[in-house]
């Protein structure tokens, strides 16, 4: 790294090289905190109450059918998502020297992650199981 | 190579630890998505894959790496803002280390029994 690592937030304001750069660096540290109980509450719930080797449908659509669970789910997916694809960019820029390549592989990570965040956003909330069901059978019923 | 100390192993685990985590995220949220399809969708066959042993294990060190992020991102909030996170950031990181094989242990005796249960 070019310059060493901010310690305190004077000194992110300092090095950040625009506004949104340091509402980044501090992003990171609040979400961070965040998750690690969001983060920690999922694995709890789905990995050490049960075993995760008796997950099928059924127990996600039970789960999903709880507006708690809803919005815990949005909150990890929203907080997740953006810390988790905001520290691939660090990678990409910290890794990736040549502007071309740099370029395009931002593009593609942004185009992936928002695909992938949309469809997690449907999964909690565009649909109800039994519209799911409908609407599976309805594209079966076309075919 | 640079010969740093401590220090240059907490980010470097740091960084490892956060892009697996990050891939797996993607990875999770799309088997998830998956649900969508109904009952008799790929879902339940897309997880028989998750619950084969080689593939539990992989995400046994995914979270073991989560344990380990998220416990040295409290270190690194501690250092940018406290007065004395900086000075103690060695002793911080053996405490990261510390606390993350006090979590690990007890989590691996009760997730073990179970991947070798299913094999």
């Amino acid at each position: 790294m070019a310059s060493p690592r901010p310690r305190t937030y004077a000194e992110a304001r300092e090095v950040s090289s625009s506004n949104s750069e340091l509402g980044w660096w501090v992003f990171m540290r609040i979400s961070g905190l965040l998750l690690v109980f969001l983060v920690f509450g999922h694995l709890w719930t789905n990995n050490i109450v049960i075993d995760p080797a008796t997950i099928d449908y059924d127990y996600v659509a039970s789960r999903l059918a709880q507006p708690g669970v809803r919005i815990y789910d949005t909150f990890l997916l929203f907080f997740a998502m953006l810390h988790g694809v905001n520290g691939l960019r660090y990678s990409i820029e910290d890794y990736t020297k040549r502007p071309g390549r740099r370029f395009w592989y931002k593009i593609l990570l942004y185009t992936v992650s928002a695909i992938i965040f949309v469809l997690g956003t449907m999964t909690l909330w565009a649909f109800t199981y039994q519209e799911m069901g409908d609407a599976v059978r309805a594209i079966g019923a076309t075919q | 190579m640079y010969r740093g100390r401590e220090g240059q192993w907490a980010f470097l685990l740091h960084r490892v630890s956060g892009v697996a985590i990050a891939l797996f995220l993607l990875l999770h949220v799309l088997d998830i998505s998956l649900v969508m399809f109904g009952p008799d969708g790929p879902f339940d066959a897309f997880l028989a894959f998750y619950h084969n042993w080689p593939f539990r294990i992989g995400l046994l060190m995914v979270i073991a790496g989560v344990v380990y992020h998220a416990l040295n991102g409290l270190r690194i909030i501690l250092m940018d803002f406290t007065t004395w996170g900086v000075r103690y950031q060695r002793q911080l990181w053996y405490g990261v280390l510390g606390l993350t094989t006090a979590i690990g242990v007890p989590v691996l005796w009760i997730v073990v029994p179970q991947i070798v249960g299913g094999i």
